[in-house]
């Protein structure tokens, strides 16, 4: 009940004590403002890119293994991926029947070819060989014309599906369907256009200018032995199936390849979730050095608080001994001068979400970047300028707790 | 009141030395004062400036510590006490009035006399009624918004008297309360003081004049930390408390 009502009047005091020192504590605040606002754009900034990732991100899909040649994320050990195997078409089409009726299995191959028809010419497109089943794996279907059929796998047809973007480039004015166009020296038929997939903030690959042709067909153009390298997408049922899946696809691989048991596989599995967990160590790296950079706005921010703090304990030193002589505590004297502080900063804190809110309204609409601010980053906003208040607070609060009161009240 | 009962010693003090220290200098503001003082006893202090008598009532006060000496208020040994027992005493037991009234100026006069409550940790609705009824004692109940600012002296005086005994401490202290008012007001005060012996109360007094000092029924003379003289007037209050 003491500590309630002695609560109670730090506060009202340390309201009293900040609005009768507007000026000064505008001042004061300004510092805390700026190191807020550095602070929560940082967070703002990261958490916008992150957005962005996941989005760009999504398009793998979570539930979807990919068994490749390499690892999606080196660390170091690059060397001893160097001389695996690629993974042949022959190896891609075995595994699509070990899993036939279990799962879909989907084999791609990328490469870059330039794209022609008539007088417009693109250079360096991503070209992605691949079967009837993508749709169901990227769940990318096309908005005119048709995907590939079985039987453009099967009997290696010089079909292609283009991506929104390219359609608008090489036919500005007609329609592509049915037209010829050269993938590389190559005639193919445009059979259909893809839907518009957008969502490319994160400079990933822009998922509209790509081209889809039956992967035989691609390796019957552009594949040798050498650079035909198949990435195999097995989609499992749920999440949850997907330790399991894991499992048998690596067995299945181990027996295509006819590895010993005491061999390592020659072949990676990648899945988003480790793509997400090497982002997310690399980004949180990035994330801590901006704030520890930001931070030290903070701290500035936070020495003016403390010099404002010695100033007022020094003018309230004789209020100060009236509040002992009639029965205060230094925790008492302690709590009004911390409360005040922590008042001075948390108005700072936020003053400077509100800036920071603008900023981002300011930042997302020049499009330079994305920023995004989530109300976590703005309830941390408040408790860290709180706790920065109540540090600066510390000594000077101290400092006046503990003059002895028949000190405090004889001073002038 | 009933001089006929056993009185209680409420303060006693033992060889009381204080001593500063100027840089090298010692000053002896008080050399070994031995004193009791009963329940309900009216006590003025008086000697001339420099002989040591805010001294004495700051440590009586417990607002300062003696160099060396014993002192016990209520049966309790202050030297005993650490600093947050001390504020409960001065809470609880002490009801201190200052020459300079030592009110706080940004707080309006409800809230000046409700302070000592506050810190004594008495819930919000309870304190107010306290400090009204402490206010309508020294007649100030029509001006609790008021601001000290907006007080005369005399005025100011008796809200730092309604704060002195609005938690009925066992002491009232006066370190020269009526030192910056002029006779007329000064008079109130007194009267006030003596109201607040005939309830019972037990009031210690500085001052440098007679007839404020004629108020109490015992005058202590001290000089130069010393005490000179301890007279209590008989002739007065016990023949009228016997006559009963
Ligand atoms: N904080 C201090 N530091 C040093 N010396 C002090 C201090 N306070 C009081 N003194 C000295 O102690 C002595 C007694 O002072 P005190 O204030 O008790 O006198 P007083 O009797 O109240 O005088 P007055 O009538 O002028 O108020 C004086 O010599 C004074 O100079
Ligand atoms: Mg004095």
């Amino acid at each position: 009940m003491k500590l309630l009502v002695d609560v109670g009047e730090s506060l009202r005091i340390a309201v009293g004590a900040v609005t009768a020192n507007k000026a000064r504590g505008a001042l004061t605040t300004l510092g805390i403002i700026i190191g807020i606002v550095a602070v929560t754009m940082t967070l703002a900034a990261s958490n916008g890119m992150q957005q962005s990732f996941r989005q760009a991100a999504g398009s793998i899909g979570a539930d979807v293994i990919y068994v490749s040649r390499m690892p999606w994320v080196t660390i170091n050990d690059f060397f001893t991926f160097r001389n695996r195997p690629n993974i042949s078409l022959y190896e891609a089409e075995k595994m699509v029947e070990a899993f036939t009726g279990a799962a879909i299995v989907n084999p791609t191959i990328f490469g870059r070819q330039p794209l022609k028809y008539r007088s417009e010419v693109l250079q360096d497109v991503a070209i992605v060989g691949t079967s009837e089943k993508m749709p169901l794996i990227s769940g990318q279907v096309p908005e005119d014309g048709r995907f590939l059929m079985p039987f453009d796998v099967r009997f290696k047809k010089n079909v292609a599906i283009i991506g929104k973007d390219i359609a608008e480039n090489l036919f500005p004015a007609a329609d592509p369907l049915n037209k010829t166009i050269n993938i590389g020296p190559y005639r193919y038929q445009v059979i259909g256009v893809m839907e518009k997939q957008g969502g490319n903030s994160f400079g990933g690959p822009n998922l509209d200018l790509q081209v889809f042709i039956p992967i035989t067909s691609f390796v019957k153009s552009f594949g040798g032995r050498r650079n035909t390298n198949v990435n195999i997408a097995v989609k499992a049922d749920s999440i949850a199936a997907m330790k399991n899946l894991e499992f048998e696809i690596i067995g299945e691989m181990r027996r295509i390849r006819k590895l010993r048991p005491a061999e390592d596989d020659n072949f990676s599995i990648n899945k988003l979730d480790s793509l997400m967990g090497a982002f997310n160590s690399v980004f949180g790296a990035v994330l801590g050095i901006g704030l520890l950079v930001t931070s030290i706005s903070l701290i500035v921010g936070g020495i003016g608080v403390m010099n404002i703090m010695f100033v007022s304990v020094t003018e309230r030193t004789r209020e100060i001994g009236i509040r002992k002589a009639i029965g205060a505590r230094r925790r008492s004297i302690l709590m009004q001068f911390l409360f005040e502080s922590a008042l001075i900063c948390v108005l700072g804190g936020i003053l400077g979400i509100c800036l920071s809110i603008l900023l981002t309204y300011v930042v997302n609409a020049t499009g330079a970047f994305t920023a995004s601010l989530s109300p976590g980053i703005m309830l941390s906003a408040v408790i860290v300028s709180a706790l920065v208040g109540i540090v600066a607070g510390l000594v000077p609060a101290y400092k006046g707790a503990k003059f002895a009161p028949i000190d405090a009240l004889r001073y002038e | 009141m009933d001089a006929s009962s056993e009185k209680e010693v409420v303060l006693k003090l033992r060889n009381i030395v204080r001593t500063y220290e100027m840089g090298s200098e010692l000053i002896h503001a008080l050399c070994g004062v031995s004193l009791d003082i009963c329940r309900n006893e009216y006590v003025a202090i008086m000697g001339p400036s420099g002989s040591g008598k805010s001294t004495l009532m700051n440590i009586i006060g417990c607002l300062d510590i003696p160099t060396s000496g014993d002192y016990s208020l209520a049966g309790e040994m202050v030297a005993d006490k650490n600093e947050s027992e001390l504020a409960d005493i001065r809470n609880r037991l002490i009801g201190f009035v200052f020459q300079t009234f030592n009110l706080l100026p940004r707080a309006n006069i409800l809230h000046n006399v409700e302070l000592p409550l506050i810190y004594g940790g008495v819930p919000k609705a309870e304190r107010r009624d306290l400090a009204e009824q402490a206010l309508e004692r020294v007649g100030l109940k029509d001006r609790l918004t008021h601001r000290p600012n907006e007080l005369s002296g005399g005025q100011c005086q008796r809200v730092a008297i309604a704060r002195a005994l609005v938690l009925n401490p066992s002491i009232i202290l006066a370190d020269e309360p009526t030192g910056n008012l002029d006779s007329k007001t000064g008079n109130d005060i007194m009267g006030m003081l003596d109201d607040l012996h005939a309830d019972g109360q037990t009031v210690i007094l500085v001052t440098h004049e007679d007839d404020i000092a004629a108020h109490a029924k015992r005058v202590l003379r001290l000089r130069d930390g010393e005490i000179e003289s301890d007279v209590t007037k008989d002739e007065r209050s016990i023949p009228d408390a016997i006559a009963v």
